[in-house]
Order: C-alpha cells, then sequence, then structure tokens
C-alpha cells in the first residue's frame, strides 16, 4: 500500500523509518489503552524499536480562549484542562493573578488552599494508579483506586460545592469558609485511606506478578530526568528532590512539614511507590493543615471593603464569598507575572503578560504532563511490546493536560 | 413405536447423551453462562461493585449473558474486504468444533463412555490442543496487525504449555497405568491430586495458560492489541471466539477432575440406579467448583508478559512436569497399584 518510491510519502504519519523488518503498530486514538492519542509503535520481533507519541487529539486552545476573556473567567476554563485535579491546576494561576494585582490573600484561605490542594493531589494519585492497574489488566485495583478516590471527591465537595470543577481560589482568597465537623470526615477518610493503601500494596505493588512487570522496566536515570526536565513523582522517583512546593510560595507550605518522597531507582514501580508514598505524606499535610488553621477572614480586605456593608456582613457571617462586582471587569495592571505549583502530575507553570486591560495580553501555561509527553520516546524503546503499558501506566500521562 | 424406543434408546445411549447433554455440549452452554455470569459477580463483589444486574433482576442478572449472546445474534457479521474470505468464516467454525469434541472422550459415569477406548487421555488432549491451529488461522486470515500479533502470541503460548500439559498427564497415566479417562477413576484409590501434587499443580496452571485466563490472558491482551486474533470479527462469531476459551476451560477442568480429583466419586448409587447418564453428578460440581477458582484469579492477578509467561513455562514448569514423570515412575514402582 505504501509502496512509493521516495522514502518519505506525504504525510508525517506515514514516513517510513528504516526497512520493511520493523512492524510498525498504530496504537490510538481508537484504543482501549491509548488514551486521547495515538502512538506510532515499531517493533523489530517482540522489541520496540520506537515509539512516536503524537499528541494534539484534544486540543482545545485554553490559552487562546484564556486570552479572550476577563482575567477572573479564566479560572473555571483552566480547570478543565486536568479535571481530576483541578485545584492544583488552577492555584498557580491565581497565584499569578495576585502577584500581578497585589492582592494578599489573609492566611487563613492560604490553609484552605492548601487543603484543597492536597485533597485533589491523594484523588489525583488515585486516578492514575487506577489507570496504571487496568494498564496491566489488574481490575481489582483500577476498581479500587476509582472507588476510593469517591472518598476525596465528596470531601472536595464538602468543602467546596463541587465534585470536580470547584473554582475554589479567586485572587484575594478562597471562595467557602471550612465547614463544620470537616475535620472528623476528614479524620474518617484519613484512617479508611491508610488502611486501603495497604490493601494496595498486598493486592498490587507487592502482587509478585505485578511486581515482575514493574521491577525494572522503564528506567529513567537520573540525568536523563534532568536532562529531558521531567516533572513530578517521574522525576522524583528517579532520585531528584524537586518540587514545586518547595520551589515557590504559594499555600502554607512554607509553614508546614512534610517530606518530599525521593526514590532512586526510576523504574515504573518506583514512580508507582513514589506516588503511594505522597498520599501518606498529603494525608499528614492536611492533618497539619487541620490543626494550624488560623482564624480569620478568608477573603483579602481589599476586596472585602468593595461589598456593599450588606452583603460584607453576610459574607463574614456565613463563610460564602460573593464575589464583587469589579470582579467582572477587573483591570490586570501591566506587567508580567509567573507562578508555578505542584500538581499530582508534576509542575505547572504559569505565565501571564498583561498591557493594562481586562483580558490578559498572554496567558502561557506549561502542563506537567506536557513536559512529562517526551518520555514516550525515550523510556520503551529496546523494552518489549508487553511493557508499553505498564511504561505507560507508570507515568501517569493524561493527554488532555498536555493537548492544552 | 418401535420407532420411538428406537429414538429414546438412541438419545440415553452414552454415545449420544454424554456428548450432547450431559456433561457435553448442553450442560456446556448453560456452564457458559453462569461461568462468565459467576466470574462478573466474584469480580465484582471483591471490587465493591454490583455486578451485572439488570437482566432478571430478581435472580441477580444471571440471564447477563444470554441477553448479550441475543444482541450478538441480531449484530451484523462483517466481512472485513482486506480479509482472506474463506478461512476468515471457516476457521471460527473449526474452533467451536475443535472446543466441543472433547466432550466425546468425556465419560460421565462408569461404564457410560462415549467412546470406549485405552487411548482416550491422549485423543481428548489432541483435540484440545488442535484449537490453537484454528485461532491461529482466524488472526492470520483477519490480515489486520492486531490479530496477526494475537495469532503470533496463540502461537507462542501453545507451545509454552502444551509441553507440561502433556507430560503432567502422562505422568498420571504412569501412575495409574492405563490411558484411558474411565479407568483412571477407578484406579484412584485416594486422589491423584494427593498422589502426585507436583503433576497437579503443573496441570492447574497449563490449563489457566491454556484457556487464557488471568494472569495469562495474553493472546487476547485488550491493552496491548485490543482482542488479539478477535478483533476483525462481529456479531455472534465473536461471541464464540469469546466463549471458546470458557468451552476449553469447562473440558479441561472435567478432564482434571477426572485424573486429579477421583472424577464422579463418590458415585450416587440411587442416580446410578435410575440412569448411569446423570450420575455424574459430583464430577460436574467438582469441575464447577475448579472453575470459579480459576475465574477467581482475574481479581488478584493481572497479565503476565508474553516473554515471563514463555519462561515460566518452559523453565518452571516444563521442569517441574519432569519431575512429576519421575515422582510418578517412583512410587509406581514403589505402590506397583
Amino acid at each position: 500500500m505504501l509502496s512509493m518510491s521516495s522514502e518519505f510519502v506525504s504525510s508525517r504519519l506515514l514516513f517510513k523509518e528504516g526497512d520493511e523488518s520493523t512492524y510498525e503498530l498504530f496504537i490510538g486514538p481508537q484504543h482501549p489503552a491509548s488514551g486521547h492519542m495515538r502512538f506510532i509503535v515499531r517493533l523489530k520481533g517482540d522489541i520496540i524499536v520506537s515509539v512516536d507519541p503524537d499528541i494534539g487529539y484534544v486540543h482545545r486552545t485554553m490559552e487562546k480562549l484564556a486570552e479572550g476573556r476577563e482575567a477572573i473567567k479564566a479560572i473555571p476554563l483552566l480547570e478543565r484542562l486536568t479535571i481530576i485535579d483541578s485545584h492544583n491546576v488552577t492555584v498557580a494561576l491565581v497565584t499569578a493573578l495576585e502577584r500581578l494585582l497585589d492582592a494578599e490573600p489573609p492566611p487563613r484561605a492560604l490553609y484552605l488552599r492548601t487543603l484543597l490542594s492536597e485533597i485533589n493531589r491523594i484523588a489525583s494519585h488515585l486516578y492514575g494508579m487506577g489507570i496504571a492497574g487496568i494498564m496491566l489488566n489488574h481490575s481489582t485495583m483500577f476498581m479500587w483506586a476509582f472507588g476510593d478516590r469517591e472518598v476525596w471527591i465528596q470531601l472536595a465537595e464538602e468543602l467546596t460545592g463541587a465534585r470536580l470543577t470547584h473554582t475554589y481560589s479567586i485572587p484575594g482568597g478562597v471562595r467557602r469558609d471550612l465547614p463544620q465537623g470537616f475535620k472528623e470526615k476528614f479524620e474518617k477518610a484519613a484512617r479508611y485511606m491508610e488502611k486501603r493503601l495497604q490493601d494496595y500494596m498486598k493486592i498490587f505493588l507487592l502482587n509478585p506478578q505485578i511486581a515482575s512487570r514493574y521491577e525494572g522496566v522503564g528506567i529513567l536515570k537520573k540525568s536523563e530526568a534532568r536532562r529531558l526536565s521531567i516533572v513530578g513523582p517521574n522525576l522524583r522517583a528517579s532520585g531528584v528532590k524537586y518540587d514545586a512546593r518547595l520551589a515557590d510560595d504559594y499555600g502554607a507550605y512554607k509553614e508546614l512539614e512534610f517530606e518530599v518522597p525521593v526514590r532512586e531507582e526510576g523504574d515504573c514501580m518506583a514512580r508507582m511507590l513514589v506516588r503511594v508514598e505522597e498520599i501518606k505524606q498529603s494525608l499528614s499535610i492536611i492533618r497539619q493543615v487541620l490543626e494550624k488553621m488560623p482564624s480569620g477572614p478568608i477573603f483579602a480586605e481589599k476586596y472585602l471593603k468593595l461589598l456593599p456593608p450588606k452583603t460584607r456582613e453576610q459574607v463574614l457571617k456565613t463563610g460564602h464569598v460573593k464575589l464583587p462586582g469589579i470582579f467582572a471587569s477587573l483591570k490586570l495592571p501591566a506587567g508580567e507575572a509567573v507562578a508555578r505549583a505542584e500538581m499530582g502530575h508534576g509542575e505547572i507553570f504559569y505565565h501571564i503578560v498583561s498591557d493594562g486591560s481586562t483580558k490578559p495580553y498572554r496567558l502561557r501555561v506549561v502542563t506537567p504532563s506536557f513536559r512529562n509527553v517526551v518520555l514516550f520516546r525515550y523510556l520503551p524503546p529496546g523494552h518489549r511490546f508487553m511493557d508499553f503499558p505498564a511504561i505507560y501506566g507508570s507515568l501517569d500521562y493524561f493527554p488532555p493536560e498536555a493537548d492544552r | 413405536m418401535d420407532i420411538v424406543g428406537f429414538i429414546v434408546k438412541l438419545f440415553l445411549s452414552p454415545q449420544v447423551f454424554a456428548p450432547i447433554v450431559f456433561p457435553g455440549l448442553l450442560t456446556a452452554l448453560v456452564v457458559l453462562l453462569i461461568i462468565i455470569w459467576a466470574e462478573r459477580k466474584i469480580a465484582a463483589r471483591i471490587q465493591m461493585r454490583v455486578g451485572p444486574l439488570y437482566v432478571t433482576r430478581h435472580l441477580g442478572g444471571v440471564l447477563q449473558m444470554l441477553a448479550d449472546g441475543t444482541r450478538y445474534m441480531f449484530q451484523e457479521f462483517i466481512v472485513p474486504e482486506t480479509a482472506d474470505r474463506i478461512p476468515f468464516i471457516v476457521a471460527p467454525i473449526l474452533a467451536l468444533t475443535l472446543a466441543i469434541l472433547p466432550f466425546a472422550f468425556i465419560p460421565s459415569a462408569p461404564g457410560f463412555s462415549p467412546i470406549s477406548s485405552p487411548l482416550t487421555l491422549p485423543a481428548v488432549l489432541a483435540v484440545i490442543s488442535a484449537i490453537p491451529i484454528s485461532v491461529l488461522l482466524m488472526g492470520w486470515a483477519s490480515n489486520n496487525k492486531f490479530s496477526i500479533q494475537g495469532a503470533v502470541r496463540e502461537a507462542f503460548m501453545s507451545l509454552g504449555y502444551e509441553v507440561p500439559l502433556f507430560i503432567s498427564a502422562i505422568s498420571m497415566s504412569i501412575l495409574y497405568g492405563t490411558m484411558s479417562l474411565e479407568e483412571m477413576v477407578t484406579k484412584q484409590f485416594i486422589p491423584g491430586l494427593i498422589l502426585n501434587p507436583i503433576a497437579a499443580f503443573t496441570f492447574l496452571v497449563s490449563m489457566i495458560m491454556s484457556a487464557g485466563k488471568l494472569p495469562f490472558d495474553i493472546v487476547e491482551g485488550e491493552q496491548e492489541i485490543v482482542a488479539g486474533p478477535y478483533v476483525e470479527y462481529t456479531g455472534i462469531i465473536f461471541g464464540i471466539g469469546m466463549g471458546l476459551a470458557y468451552l476449553k476451560l469447562y473440558a479441561l477442568s472435567l478432564i482434571y477432575t477426572i485424573i486429579f480429583l477421583s472424577g464422579w466419586e463418590p458415585l450416587p448409587k440411587l442416580l446410578y440406579d435410575i440412569y448411569p447418564g446423570i450420575a455424574g453428578i459430583f464430577l460436574f460440581v467438582k469441575a464447577f467448583l475448579l472453575m470459579l477458582f480459576i475465574v477467581f484469579l482475574r481479581s488478584v492477578y493481572g497479565r503476565y508478559r508474553l516473554d515471563q509467561a514463555l519462561k515460566i513455562g518452559w523453565r518452571v514448569y516444563f521442569v517441574l512436569s519432569i519431575v512429576s514423570l519421575i515422582l510418578s515412575l517412583g512410587l509406581r514402582v514403589i505402590l506397583n497399584v
């Protein structure tokens, strides 16, 4: 069919590499394990020669859309980048906007942001572990992780009023105060999660069958991880201790004690174990947050006083923030601001350029999955074809996030 | 009246009743429906789900598989333009025939063998080992990259499991001094599982590999090659492809019960006196429990890699089957059964 004289056929996708001895497989976009993307996998026998990740199937012009609307409206929009981790994905945007607007959120708001960020991180890691499970056809891990994710989604709903699209952080603070009895509900959830993590270890990661699929597979060396600028748990599993929670000042992380789990092996197993450890750390962070939570307002004084007195009283009484009218046409001062945050998948980076109008002149977002997608090219070659789903699962790659 | 008597006699003869009704084809189809339902229900219970429910709700959704099968029946059967037409259609029919054929050799009660031969064990294993050839043909005729990958995997796997399967079965026939399935049961004064546990374990694992159940569902490998050799099939033929593994599992479970779990013993005397064809009830129950155990493994394991499975087949279970052969020879000398 492709017997054309030249090496190149018109489309990039039909570009032939090497001779007929490689077997070309198109994994996706309509494939049970491809996600919203395509991989062009070339095999020699059972050994992967090259993998070409073909991204862009779920590109939604997020950056451009954000440039066409008022700054505040970018928050619910960009949440949709990674719907499973929607607070972490926007907290950096809000931080950047605050830096531009010079609005300092009160300490209680910072603690509440941290609380929701960690709840989101646990849910995101559970999602990733579930997908990793089904990639090895381990349906129990898939169902358990997805079922237990529900616990954290419900906690987030308790706090914010929405299961996934929280839109919790706004410039100057957060939209809702801590509900009553949240601490008890969290303790119950945390005890359950700690028990479940042991179950996960037993049935999945310590299961000799799964261990034989993960150990020594898809090794990412420390130097390679640095060179390819990988982020998130994938980087930390290769022995690099980098975490945007420590690198940038957002939320209340400066006042909390937590460890950054690091492993040296860099294989699929290490990546999965780092996620498990991070869930444990997140639980400890939330405990500290609930203990140390300062009392006070949840919305910056600067914006609170723009509200009519009656509404302001209501806000202070109920803990539900009503946005001041000025927010609809908030003028961003001319200038630039950057911010980054640690998502479940890794570091997300925002760069906002403003020319003084209500809409950002340029809103650039670099997502962790976009930075990790290069691993598909580097990790699988040399492995067996059946290792491909194992590696894919362990990377916790999320196509809509990478495509933006 | 003579004709009616003849038909009834023919129907109740072991040559017809055993392969067609019990424990053969009709029972196999019922088992197929129930075991898939049971597999899904067991997995659902472990995974904190409900499982199939909405078809026949008060029976716990047991007829779900029948509903699925009916849907398959009315689905269009597409032959791809690039497929090799004749083998594409013939191969699944051949596979189904070969999957049903083992029931012609499996006795269900003493003196109730469809085919009385001293060589029923090698015959039934030969028939079962011919199924991969038709699966290979399905994959090749589909002319699809994924299905060819699946066919190649089937070829590799069948070499991996068949050698230990055969040797562990042969080692038991050495121990009993017979190759007839019926005589094997009578020779078991204690179950073969206790006499030669190594052979029993090797046969069990080879059986799981042969039926393509987790952790060895490598041929279908959904996460890599979608459905393997069956990827181009639609409608009822796809359903046959799905049922094939379960039919194979059922036949092998019956053989396992006969060789290692002392078959139909203890024989219900009352039923045997009424009609010997239905006296194999314990054979069926044991085989069914064994199947339930095998489908339960789905909730515990993921999938092994192809090279790992081959390594397990050749380096572990091949060696173990040789050990079981030596053990059988030793036992034969000592016990002199």
